[in-house]
């Protein structure tokens, strides 16, 4: 089920209602919330279900056994069990078809026949976020961060449905200890939660699917039947896209848990201000990036064994951070581009302590280090990477380029930089307002948003492939 | 905020959503696959529509499509809807088909392509541009997702056809659609399934009036592509009968032409894998009907063999299955 559809504003009137009714009573709370999101997730394929279910048991069960044995031993076999069952399901539905393709075309390469058959097999949606939010759990368990919890608590942390199928990655020691206490009806926070939502729903279908559809697929799709202009503005536009995209879907998630009584954590903040990589890494997909810091990079090492072990540690965790986005080429050249940029970094703020670039060239090159990368994110193959930035000169009529589309790719970005003060005073005034008024007001973005998206329908966020 | 207070806030502002977005839930429900929700969806959205309809919600909602720059792509009383079989009786007159018939493309002045349909369009599309010679080809793919010529109460193929053709004037069109076409169609007040003979008929005049409106009488060349085989025995068989009644009505129409993958890819049998140039490629997308962008290739060199006949310029060996 996909937030912004008539079946879903339909399941969440229902979810909603039932939720609060059921909430001073856990016993009968808990076993709803689990129900309602297997709903939500089984609604295309109920299949899908049983995976999520034989992975909160399996990490239930593994935790259970770290949390209660006293051997060392066995302690870290349940644990490396554990992270075993939940790469081996990521890397089965994820990777099996493009390591059977490669393997194949490299035997074919040295002229011997493969006895692989070709497969490609349906990916679950989301199944790359509560993979990762279940290893996270196990060692965070293991690290005595955080208790060992029952199998209800561990399936409503993997299958929440605001977060289930995009994020944000929510840590065990962020949600289990809401789920403890039942939340307190009088004081939903309904003012952003519900911006939260229509500012999400905005940026998915003004902004996002308008850039997609008139500029970003057409020029990606063919760049060499586009003039240098259409190519580059396309590429700013992909970055716009791309941050609506998911940072609408995950103000939508977080938005809806607000609404249900329940905090889930930033994901993403201003990321186009950032004036370094690392700095950018602290600002999108937050939640990823920390998962990627604390359970990837520090476990290598981090920088703690010398600048060399450091440069590895950081190409290796953003390699593999672009492969956790899909299984091709692209995406491992997206992770290198930011983990060579993130060494390059490093090694110029050691070789020049002290310096620093004036706060508009940081800027502009971050950016566009970032933008570079995200030709590689959106190119369907390497061939149109490179034709994408090879065409970047190209003169040429460009009647893609277009006053509206400009407009929107710029606003998209710079909207960043206002200050934030303005929307929390917008949420306050807001809240304020008599019932009805507030309802004609959503109601009114609501007809909007199907508005900007006509008859095509929305498309699927982008972060849904994940 | 109490939670009551927010559940009034919702619940208005959906019933403003639904009462100024009533036709788009009406469009939303036809696009359905068949079944219970979409049952529901239309058993609340059609007299909902009825009602905003006469109030006059529809207005702001208009509004708001010509701001955005959507055309309205559903129209009633249309002959896609209901219409003759007399055009599938064969018509004399209009360009018969032969080199002679278009113009030629040059480096200088490419063919101006449109390639649409529903998503299998895309896929052509892409392809269509790397296989074909270099400079001969500017392609424009106008993919309309989700649509078929079986439910034109959803989306009208012979209004889009005819808005496509006004707006791009192309010199030849790819015409790649028939994946949701899985539907029941009326005829002489009668509803039949894609197994009768009479459904065949059906689609094969709601074909031959879209093809009529891309043609203009045999102004340019149409290339229908219909669904090749597919995995599932139940699509196959639909498929099937798609492919006949596009062959019966490319007889009728002028400048009309029918691309077989169904009989022609790996014999007329499914298969995930095709050779690609020698190559062992993965052919089709899990659903066990779209190609992969590898797969792809081969229906579109069968697509361009078929307009170098048309276009000699576009021949020339590029291999094949």
């Amino acid at each position: 089920m996909s937030f912004p559809t008539i079946e879903f504003a339909v399941f969440f009137v229902a979810v909603f209602i039932l939720s609060w009714a059921l909430m001073p009573h856990p016993r009968a709370w808990r076993p709803f919330i689990i129900v309602a999101s297997y709903v939500f997730y089984g609604w295309v394929d109920w299949r899908w279900v049983l995976l999520l279910v034989s992975s909160s048991v399996v990490n239930t069960v593994a935790a259970r056994v770290i949390a209660t044995s006293s051997s060392p031993r066995t302690r870290k076999h349940a644990l490396i069990a554990a992270i075993c069952f939940d790469l081996g399901l990521l890397c089965t539905f994820k990777y099996l078809g493009f390591f059977v393709t490669q393997v194949d075309d490299f035997l074919d390469s040295l002229g011997l026949g493969s006895p692989l058959p070709l497969v490609q097999i349906v990916l679950p949606i989301g199944i790359s976020f509560f993979t990762f939010q279940a290893i996270s759990y196990v060692v965070d368990v293991y690290r005595g961060e955080t208790k060992a919890a029952s199998l209800g608590d561990v399936a409503i942390l993997q299958a929440f449905f605001p977060h289930l199928v995009a994020g944000p990655i929510v840590r065990a020691n962020e949600l289990l200890p809401q789920l403890r206490t039942p939340r307190d009806p009088r004081t939903v926070l309904a003012g952003p939660g519900l911006f939260l939502v229509a500012g999400g729903l905005i940026k998915k279908t003004v902004v996002a699917d308008e850039l997609a559809r008139r500029l970003v697929d057409p020029v990606f799709n063919d760049p060499l039947a586009h003039s240098g202009a259409e190519v580059l503005l396309a590429i700013y536009a992909f970055a716009a896209q791309i941050y609506c995209d998911f940072s609408g879907y995950t103000d939508m998630a977080i938005g809806l848990a607000l609404l249900l009584g329940f905090v889930l954590p930033q994901n993403f903040n201003r990321p186009y201000l950032a004036l370094s990589l690392q700095d950018f890494w602290r600002r999108w997909h937050m939640t990823l990036s920390r998962w990627l810091r604390d359970y990837l990079y520090i476990p290598l090492g981090g920088n703690r064994h010398g600048a060399r072990r450091t440069y590895r540690n950081l190409m290796l965790t953003m390699l593999l951070g672009g492969l956790w986005h899909g299984a091709a080429w692209t995406f491992v050249i997206w992770g290198g581009i930011h983990g060579t940029a993130l060494s390059v970094e490093r090694w110029a703020r050691e070789r020049w302590v002290g310096f620093r670039l004036p706060a508009w060239l940081a800027w502009f090159l971050t950016f566009h280090v970032v933008c570079l990368a995200w030709v590689f994110f959106r190119s369907p193959n390497l061939t149109t990477a490179f034709d994408m930035l090879g065409q970047i000169g190209a003169p040429g009529p460009s009647p893609l380029v277009t006053l509206p589309i400009v407009f929107l790719t710029v606003a998209a970005i710079a909207i960043q930089a206002l200050p934030s003060g303005w929307w929390q005073r917008a949420e306050g005034w807001l809240v304020r307002q008599p019932v009805a008024a507030q309802g004609v007001a959503f109601g009114v973005l609501l007809v909007v948003s199907d508005a900007a998206v006509g008859q095509q329908g929305v498309a699927p966020f982008i972060y849904y492939q994940f | 905020m109490p939670a009551g207070r927010v559940l009034g806030v919702i619940v208005i502002a959906l019933l403003i959503a639904a009462l100024f977005n009533s036709e788009a839930i009406v469009r939303a429900g036809e696009g359905m696959q068949q079944g219970t929700t979409r049952d529901v969806v239309l058993s609340i959205g059609r007299p909902l529509d009825d009602v905003a309809g006469a109030i006059g919600f529809h207005l702001p909602r208009e509004g708001l499509d010509l701001a955005f720059g959507h055309d309205p792509k559903t129209a009633s009383g249309t002959e896609l809807e209901k219409g003759s079989t007399a055009i599938l009786r064969r018509r004399p007159g209009g360009r018969a088909p032969g080199t002679a018939a278009w113009t030629q493309p040059t480096p200088e002045r490419p063919l101006q392509l449109l390639v649409t349909g529903d998503s299998e369009a895309e896929f052509v599309g892409q392809r269509v541009v790397d296989q074909a010679p270099q400079g001969l080809l500017e392609v424009e793919t106008v993919a309309r997702n989700a649509t078929g010529l079986t439910n034109p109460a959803f989306f009208n193929w012979e209004l889009n056809a005819q808005q496509e053709i006004a707006a791009r004037d192309p010199d030849a069109v790819i015409m790649a659609i028939g994946g949701n076409d899985g539907f029941n169609v009326e005829a002489g007040g009668q509803l039949y399934g894609p197994h009768d003979p009479e459904w065949q008929t059906e689609y094969a005049r709601r074909v031959a009036v879209v093809m009529r409106e891309l043609t203009q009488n045999g102004k340019r060349p149409v290339y229908w592509v219909p669904p090749p085989t597919a995995r599932d025995d139940e699509f196959n068989a639909i498929y099937g009968a798609q492919n006949r009644a596009v062959e019966q009505a490319t007889r009728a129409v002028p400048g009309a032409r029918y691309v077989d993958i169904y009989n022609t890819i790996n014999n007329g049998r499914y298969s995930d894998e095709l050779k690609v140039d020698g190559r062992r490629v993965l052919a089709r997308q899990s659903d066990g009907v779209h190609f992969t962008r590898e797969g792809a290739v081969v229906p579109t060199r069968l697509i361009l063999r078929a307009m170098a006949r048309d276009y000699p310029a576009l021949g020339g060996d590029r291999g094949g299955p």
